[in-house]
């Protein structure tokens, strides 16, 4: 029994801080733009086909493909934020909400035209390919990496928005855009910094659940963005400290949900959502506006 | 002349429907009803988006409660088909209200969010619910049984049936629209703090507004139950809940007509862009993005920015 | 003179900044009554508590010797407790007509009605044109608010405000942004309005020239308390006043 709660327990913390690297950048962007980005699942899904084509045209390096994969999709995110996103920051709500909607609509349809509809089976990464004996049982290694990554990527978007001085501009324009404009902040270049920025950290979570989701397909993207807005909703949208805990949370729900109620597990993810937006809308971890 | 012109526009529509329901062959008829269809839920989901100014991700569910509604009914309880479109309709109200009464409590993303995290859970119950819902297979063998002694069995009967809601539902519609409580719902959208302090209390208004919208999104899920004599768990889902949006916004937002024409145009364009090319959606999408860049009128905002400048072109020629 | 709100020892505090401290008084019918004080006294805070979007931390709030410390907005508008806005709040994209429109309705509680043709509201409309001839801005029905100059612009926020027949008006700054001209026109109509006997307005503002000719009674709020309360005369020989008050003013 200890060792399945156990097991459950590392599955649940590799799931979440699977989300984690996807809810990261949308929770970044959320953050200094405003923004909620439907097309952050679409630069996931987008991050995973690049890497996966990038590492067959380098005989299967996953490490050459994660590197430069999201560096492409980076591009994609450029031309989404300076060319379209940026001309609706004035406009309501659905405007913002639905240019992003559209461009779910036509990523997951030239992923399709490109790649073809139907799923692709991904590689496995060397020495990660197996598993490691925990408790008395298997555990994939590549779930430990991933379990290390997410505590990395926090760390490294700590250090970043405290400690340089890109960060602090990130922080001075989110908190208030217009002082930050008074004092020589080119804000709408930062918001592409911080757009293209948010855009990486996606396509990192996609190009690393190539080895880890095991199949690519066209609507990837759809599934991982609502687990995302789970996430950042708990942690207090635009808190990117409430994103990480509110990952661990939807993480371990999920895993203990699907072990002992599988029925419901969904459902218990959704009340906890609703509930976190009824109680407390600033999130867990947000302080009270 | 001008005040007229919707009540000419609106018979002139039933005319046509009815002209189709007598002539066209059954491939337009079942589009027709689809079109309808779609109508209905957009007509009844703008009302809360284009004049209360709510955005929700969760009334995928109010049609499948429509729809699951009609089907359970018919299935254990009566077959009768207004029973059973009232059972539909009931459930959505009730679905809506329980809902609802939660959601308004928030505006703007923090709606959205509530209403998609409400609407996902109605997904999962009926997706898990295998004894009642029939999951992932949904519910099938809804027959359509004679209606007051005519038979609505075979579609090109059914589809006057669709017809006459249809019908109800613009008129319906644009009741509201033109009421003191249509006015209301218009001052909430554009300025709410103003609005409570003109003695209105919002919240029963968002309220009122959600429960109506979700009526007309269920009235849509039952009559699409009998029309495909199935309910399908998918109709639950918030991508589902993005098909008015998109509909309304391509017809135009802040229009009347606007979901009926964006209901057209979204069915039409489909079935020609599919004769061409595998890739409708991809085109939906480009569609959409050139409607948010340049046309958020959409095709009747547009229209009417066209021709209201048009019209003054017109009057100061012939005033010099 | 008969009280038409009662304040008992209102308090309001935003972590250590005291905005409302124990705060007693009454406000009597017929009266225009000034509240003036220097920047961060508590005037916004005040008028956000008694007009109920915010609540306050201690105290009652009494309506005609009825209690509404608890009541949301809506309530008390429809009990006859009303505010305008400092910065112009109306609905823009709606037209002038409408604009006094939704008040009416909601004041004759007619709003709700789901199903009657708005036209057919025959009362509803002669109480809006009523409104819009106290504003001189019957011409103007049937544009959009947002076409407005920002003078008419303010003047239909008193309208709307108006509109609900409230006993008790808190105007915010009612002259701010206009030029001198609409100022003196808005003046003369609160004026107007006052000596009617419908409507007891309590103004908060900044101009002193506008508080001294207009009112009745004038209160100083000085850090969540008030430090003076009397006509214009007495409070303009105000020791304390002057102190911590005018003399900021006369220094400028």
């Amino acid at each position: 029994m200890l060792e399945s709660l156990i097991h459950v327990c590392l599955a649940g913390l590799s799931k979440g801080m699977f989300i984690w690297l996807v809810a990261s950048g949308l929770t970044l962007i959320f953050g200094v733009l405003g923004v909620l980005n439907f097309a952050h699942g679409s630069f996931y899904m987008l991050g995973a086909y690049f890497c996966y084509t990038l590492l067959s045209m380098f005989s299967d390096n996953f490490w050459l493909g994660l590197a430069l994969g999201p560096l492409c999709v980076c591009a994609v995110g450029f031309v989404v934020e300076r060319f379209f996103l940026r001309y609706v920051y004035h406009l309501h709500l659905p405007y913002q909400l639905l240019l992003t909607f559209a461009f779910v609509i036509i990523f997951d349809n030239l992923v399709k035209i490109l790649w073809g509809g139907g799923s692709i089976g991904s590689p496995t990464v060397t020495g990660m390919a197996g598993s490691v004996s925990i408790a008395g049982r298997l555990f994939p290694t590549y779930s430990l990496f991933i379990m290390a990554v997410g505590p990395l990527v926090a760390l490294g978007l700590w250090l970043m928005l405290e400690k340089t001085w890109a960060g602090r501009i990130i922080r001075a324009a989110s908190s208030d855009r217009e002082m930050a404009s008074a004092l020589g902040v080119r804000v709408p270049a930062l918001y592409t910094g911080v757009f293209v920025f948010g855009t990486w950290l996606g396509a990192m979570g996609g190009g690393l659940a190539v080895p880890y989701v095991g199949l690519l397909t066209p609507g990837m993207g759809e599934g991982i963005i609502i687990d995302a807005f789970v996430v950042a909703v708990i942690g207090g949208l635009g808190s990117l400290k409430g994103a990480f805990l509110g990952a661990l949370i939807i993480g371990l729900l999920s895993s203990f949900g699907t072990r002992f109620i599988p029925s419901f597990d969904m459902f218990l993810i959704f009340i906890l959502m609703a509930g976190v937006l009824l109680w407390r809308p600033q999130g867990f971890f947000g302080e009270a506006s | 002349m001008g005040r007229y012109l919707p009540y000419m526009a609106f018979g002139l529509l039933i005319v046509l429907l009815v002209c189709i329901g007598l002539f066209a062959d059954r491939f337009v008829l079942y589009l027709t009803m689809r079109v309808m269809l779609l109508s209905i839920f957009a007509l009844g989901y703008n009302l809360l988006l284009g004049r209360t100014g709510l955005l929700s991700f969760g009334h995928a569910a109010f049609y499948a409660a429509g729809s699951y509604g009609m089907a359970l009914f018919y299935l254990h309880i009566n077959p009768d088909p207004l029973l059973g479109i009232l059972a539909g309709v009931g459930l959505a109200v009730v679905a809506s209200l329980v809902i609802g009464f939660f959601c308004v409590r928030h505006t703007e993303i923090y709606f959205a969010m509530l209403t998609l995290a409400f609407g996902m859970m109605v997904f999962s119950l009926i997706w898990n619910l295998r004894d009642i819902t029939g999951g992932d297979d949904g519910l099938v063998g809804i027959g359509r049984n004679p209606l007051l002694g005519f038979s609505i069995a075979k579609d090109s009967q059914y589809y006057f049936l669709v017809v006459f809601f249809f019908a109800l539902t613009v008129w319906i519609i644009h009741r509201i629209r033109s009421s003191p409580f249509g006015l209301v719902l218009a001052g909430i959208s554009e300025n709410h703090q103003r609005a409570s302090f003109a003695g209105i209390s919002i919240k029963s208004y968002r309220l009122a507004a959600f429960v109506i919208s979700g009526a007309f999104a269920g009235l849509a899920g039952s009559l699409g139950a009998m029309l495909e004599s199935n309910s399908d768990p998918f109709s639950a889902h918030w991508t589902h809940s993005a098909e008015p949006v998109l509909v309304s916004l391509i017809g135009g937002l802040h229009t009347f007509s606007g979901p009926i024409v964006g209901s057209v145009l979204f069915v039409v364009l489909r079935e020609i862009i599919e004769r061409f090319t595998q890739n409708w959606m991809l085109w939906l999408g480009i569609i959409l993005l050139v409607i948010i860049m340049g046309f958020r009128g959409g095709a009747m905002g547009s229209a009417e920015q066209y021709l209201a400048r048009w019209g003054r072109k017109f009057r100061e020629e012939s005033a010099s | 003179m008969s009280s038409l709100l009662k304040v008992e020892g209102l308090s309001k505090a935003f972590g250590r900044v005291v905005t409302a401290d124990g705060l007693n008084f009454e406000i009597h019918a017929g009266q225009i009554t000034s509240i003036i004080g220097p920047n961060g006294a508590g005037k916004s805070t005040l008028i956000n508590i008694l007009s109920g979007t915010l609540a306050a931390d201690a105290g009652r709030v009494f309506l005609e010797g009825r209690d509404i410390t608890r009541l949301p907005t809506h309530r008390r508008v429809r009990l006859g407790l009303c505010r305008s806005f400092q910065v112009v709040n109306v609905f823009p994209d709606l037209t002038v007509f409408e604009n006094i429109q939704i008040p009416v309705l909601g004041i004759v509680r007619k709003a709700h009605h789901v199903f009657r043709s708005l036209r057919r509201e025959r009362g509803v409309t002669e109480r809006v044109m009523e409104v819009l001839g106290q504003l001189k801005l019957v011409g103007r029905a049937h544009d959009l608010a947002s076409e407005l100059s920002h003078g008419d612009q303010r003047l239909l926020e008193i309208g709307i405000a108006l509109a609900v027949k409230p006993k008790l008006l808190f105007l915010d700054e009612p002259t701010a942004g206009m030029n001198p001209v609409e100022r003196v026109e808005t003046l003369e109509t609160i004026r107007r309005l006052s000596a009617t006997g419908r409507t007891t307005f309590v103004i908060v503002e900044h101009d002193m020239d506008i508080v001294f000719s207009l009112s009745d009674r004038v209160m100083v709020l000085h850090r969540g308390e008030i430090i003076c309360d009397g006509t214009a005369e007495e409070v303009k020989n105000d020791k304390q006043t002057r102190e911590c008050y005018l003399g900021e003013e006369v220094i400028e």
